[in-house]
């Protein structure tokens, strides 16, 4: 009963200012276009601070991958839910290892820091 | 007594119809969580000075790392090397900061991510190895110039909170 009471606490107590974004390891696959990939994910805003999220592909070593999306900043609001498609050419396929997707932060007034969050899948490789 | 079954029959019939088709549906896929526990505080113990400390009038700040897959994902954590939000600044200013695991939800299985940690300049790596919830707390130390007192105004920094897949 205990740990019941502890997992209902834990739920109800953070739930307000989570970033989740999923899949893990999204899989590029052959898009409409000639020569270019496509994969598939799904972002959660679960900070009411948070209203923004910026797209980012980046190679093994942190360099930014040429990508298209709808929109390379997402607005979000506070617990909706969307699903984006992020399209990169087949000849950066190999070199594209992460998709990021990073909150902007509004300023805040008074002496205070502030938590941005990222959150990184790893494309899969085995296609 | 036959009258009192058929009653009961009726009474259990249409339950049984009515409880038989409501499907509940859901999608569990591997995933990490970033949550901002407590966004953190800077006190000014003196006129060249900006801290978290608590000691010194600060609160730190505490994310949490929700992990549903062992194994999968490093937690990074980089403090503050610059204002996000400040009045003009003339002179240059020296950060320091700090990352440490505040608390775990499995201490077994998560009691190495400590001593397991990698820090280069302001950042720190923790290879979250097995399945739940991680809470790292950092600090950070804003000291201007010469000891010279920070103009007046606000003051923002930002904690950076990354969690990539292996």
């Amino acid at each position: 009963m205990k740990k019941l009471y502890a997992l209902i606490l834990l739920l109800f107590s953070t739930s307000a200012f989570a970033h989740d974004m999923v899949p893990t390891y999204p899989e590029l696959r052959p898009s409409y276009l000639d020569g270019v990939m496509v994969t598939d994910l799904e972002l959660f805003n679960k900070r009411n601070d948070v209203e923004y999220y910026e797209i980012a592909v980046f190679d093994e070593n942190w360099n930014s991958v040429p990508f298209v999306t709808s929109y390379k900043i997402l607005k979000l609001s506070y617990l909706d839910r969307i699903k984006f498609s992020v399209y990169i050419r087949s000849k950066d396929k190999d070199r594209a290892m992460y998709v990021c997707t990073k909150s902007r932060i509004r300023g805040e007034s008074g002496p205070s820091t502030i938590i941005s969050s990222m959150i990184c899948s790893k494309f899969k490789k085995d296609f | 007594m036959l009258k009192k079954l058929l009653i009961s029959i009726l009474f259990l019939v249409p339950f049984s119809v009515y409880s038989a088709d409501v499907p509940i549906t859901g999608n569990v896929q591997s995933r990490c969580v970033i949550t901002t526990d407590t966004p953190g505080i800077y006190g000014n113990p003196n006129a060249y000075t900006l801290t978290t400390a608590s000691t010194d009038g600060g609160v730190q700040p505490i994310v949490r790392y929700d992990v549903t897959l062992a194994d999968a994902y490093y937690a990074q954590i980089t403090t503050p090397t610059s204002f996000a939000q400040s009045p003009s600044l003339s002179d240059t200013v020296t950060w320091t900061g700090s990352t440490e695991v505040s608390s775990v939800s499995d201490a077994t299985n998560m009691g190495s991510y400590e001593t397991n940690k990698v820090t280069f300049g302001q950042t720190t790596q923790y290879d979250l190895t097995a399945t739940g919830s991680t809470w790292f707390k950092s600090s950070s130390t804003a000291t201007y110039g010469g000891n010279k007192a920070f103009p007046g105004g606000s003051y923002t920094a930002n904690v950076e909170a990354i969690c990539v897949a292996k």
